[in-house]
């Protein structure tokens, strides 16, 4: 899986742009505030159908223009693929080879991408809807199905919710009807904890490894799913019953207590929780291996490689991190990377790099240096 | 700044239409005083009362009519034993459309859908419930839409048939007709492979 051309249109502080890749490692360098994040969006975008900084699709609608639009031209396997995104006052249109995909079932999935960020410590440190965000996003660009469970799972949510609510008001309860979104919420709950719970078994046998190699065989990861049914078998049957078990007190509450809204996952290393008890480092390495483990995990679910999206991470790295990076995506990633400072990158990605400057949201490819080669 | 009476309430009138907000009944109320000919005005407010005077939701099964009991209803040749639920007019219209369905047909006139206030008492199931209790009817097609609402009603109405000797089934949903299976997204085969019916 290979990005060939990039045309960008009135995306954020980018009016227009059309590049080109020949190679597999491409490096951007660029001052602040000059568009590094932007153009890694804008992949990412294409991918996910998302950005991975807002939810809001129209704040990436360039400042008083009417669209925004993002084209590329992929090559997969032996094939090309043309791919379309546009966004607009009316909402969002997908297309592939201009043809326009209304479900996102029929679009998801075409490529797939892992991005390395520095909010990435999040996942670690931060809140558990950090982490579900993560398990959603990342199961969810391999399974539409995934998706399909979850958004309905969060309108039977809130609809469900809205109905606990308005108990209040009524005489008599219609068990029937709290029955029925019950039984449906179940379903859809059941279907995501099973998804999430063979997520993380797979990826902790990828995430494990990386770890050990980054730590220098020092530490030892490991990565609990903590479900909040707490189930040892987790079916429909199960799950309907817990929810039916706690009808009391989601009426009392006047909100569902149970769910995969309240899931959570827990990093340990040398069985030490790293997000309460780790040091920085601990935490930096766990994220890197868990976001490192996703380019294997992927290749492996979807038989292709996703494409790389380092934003102002490498540098940061040290060595031996940097080393473990290289290593997983050899020469078969795609990867794309901006950096401020090209010096803190090992020469030898940049020797098989094409390097790219962006000043003020326009990209010049930097010639000279890498024309001897 | 006050537009003259006549055209306030014009407004009003408008913006208690669905789907349309404060901006387009302005304009079509604009549109109405300047542009249109006074005979267009005329059939247009005949046809707003006469809809209103003319037409009434039929006693039986919710379809709009201008016959009491409506054309469905008294049609003696139509099979009595089997009744299709629909959420509205337009969806009974579109199975009528097929001319294959010889059934009845009950019309919910909305889906259950708290967020939206509609509770399971605000829409037309009691009827049905009235309706399933006289007539002899053997089966109940669930037809509503397979939005997530349209779901959650279908198998309620289900559950409130539990305890009765009615078969209750649900429309299909799945493959296009004439799509080959490569073409389908995964949720669509996903629905048509729990869907799948026993050949022997
Ligand atoms: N919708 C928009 N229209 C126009 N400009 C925008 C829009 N959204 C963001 N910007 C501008 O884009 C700039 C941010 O660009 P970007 O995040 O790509 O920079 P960067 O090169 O990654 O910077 P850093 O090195 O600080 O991370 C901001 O100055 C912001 O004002
Ligand atoms: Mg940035
Ligand atoms: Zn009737």
């Amino acid at each position: 899986m290979e990005i060939k051309q990039l045309k960008i249109t009135n995306f954020r502080n980018y009016e227009q742009l059309d590049i080109s890749f020949d190679k597999k490692v491409n490096i951007f360098i660029g001052h602040n505030a000059h568009g590094k994040t932007t153009l890694l969006e804008s992949i990412y975008l294409l991918a996910i159908s998302k950005s991975h900084k807002t939810y809001k699709d129209k704040a990436l609608i360039r400042f008083k223009e009417a669209y925004s639009k993002v084209s590329a031209e992929l090559k997969k396997d032996d094939t090309f693929l043309k791919l379309d995104i546009i966004i607009s006052n009316q909402g969002k249109k997908v297309l592939i080879n201009d043809v326009e995909k209304r479900k996102i079932s029929e679009y998801i999935g075409v490529f797939n991408v892992v991005m390395f960020a520095p909010e990435d410590l999040e996942i670690v440190k931060g809140e558990p809807t950090n982490r579900r965000r993560f398990l959603d996003i990342e199961i969810g660009q391999i399974s539409s199905i995934y998706i399909y469970h979850l958004t309905q799972y969060n309108k039977l949510l809130k609809q469900r919710n809205e109905y606990l609510k308005q108990l209040q008001q009524v005489k008599k309860i219609d068990y029937a009807y709290l029955d029925t979104l019950t039984e449906q919420l179940a379903q859809h709950g059941t279907e995501i904890t099973k998804k999430r719970i063979d997520f993380i078994k797979t990826l902790t046998i990828y995430a494990k490894k990386l770890h050990q190699h980054i730590s220098n065989f020092e530490e030892d990861l490991m990565i609990q799913y903590l479900s909040n049914y707490r189930l040892k078998h987790v079916n429909f049957e199960n799950v309907f019953r817990l929810y039916k078990d706690h009808y009391q007190k989601d009426i009392e509450k006047r909100v569902t207590q149970l769910g995969i809204q309240r899931d959570d996952i827990r990093f340990m290393v040398n069985g030490i929780d790293v997000s309460d008890f780790g040091s920085q480092g601990q935490q930096r390495t766990t994220a890197l291996a868990i976001k490192l483990s996703l380019i294997d995990f992927i290749k492996e679910e979807t038989k292709h490689y996703p494409i790389v999206l380092l934003d102002d991470v490498l540098s940061e790295l040290d060595d031996i991190r940097q080393t473990q990076l290289l290593d997983c995506i050899k020469d078969k990633v795609q990867t794309f990377v901006t950096t401020t400072n090209i010096s803190g990158i090992k020469s030898d990605l940049i020797e098989k790099a094409d390097l790219f400057c962006i000043k003020k949201f326009h990209i010049y490819k930097k010639e000279g240096e890498q024309d001897g080669e | 700044m006050h537009y003259p009476e006549a055209i306030t309430r014009l407004i009003e009138s408008y913006s208690k239409l669905p789907g349309i907000g404060p901006k387009t009944a302005e304009r079509l109320a604009f549109y109405v005083a300047n542009k249109m000919k006074e005979e267009d005005v005329l059939n247009f407010a005949k046809s707003l009362v006469a809809v209103k005077r003319e037409l009434m939701t039929c006693p039986i099964c919710g379809n709009i009519t201008d016959k009491n009991p409506c054309n469905i209803c008294r049609d003696q040749s139509r099979d009595r034993s089997v009744i299709a639920v629909v959420e509205d007019n337009k969806d009974l219209i579109a199975m009528e459309k097929m001319k294959e369905y010889r059934g009845l047909y009950h019309v919910l006139n909305g889906v259950i859908s708290p967020i939206n206030g509609i509770g399971p008492q605000d829409i037309n199931i009691k009827d049905l419930l009235e309706r399933l209790k006289d007539e002899e009817v053997s089966e109940v097609i669930l037809a509503t839409n397979t939005t997530i609402e349209g779901e959650s009603t279908a198998m309620y109405i289900a559950k409130l048939l539990d305890k009765t000797d009615i078969k209750v089934t649900r429309i299909a949903r799945g493959l296009p007709v004439g799509g080959g299976l490569e073409y389908a997204d995964e949720v669509t085969l996903l629905k048509a492979l729990e869907g799948r019916r026993e050949l022997k």
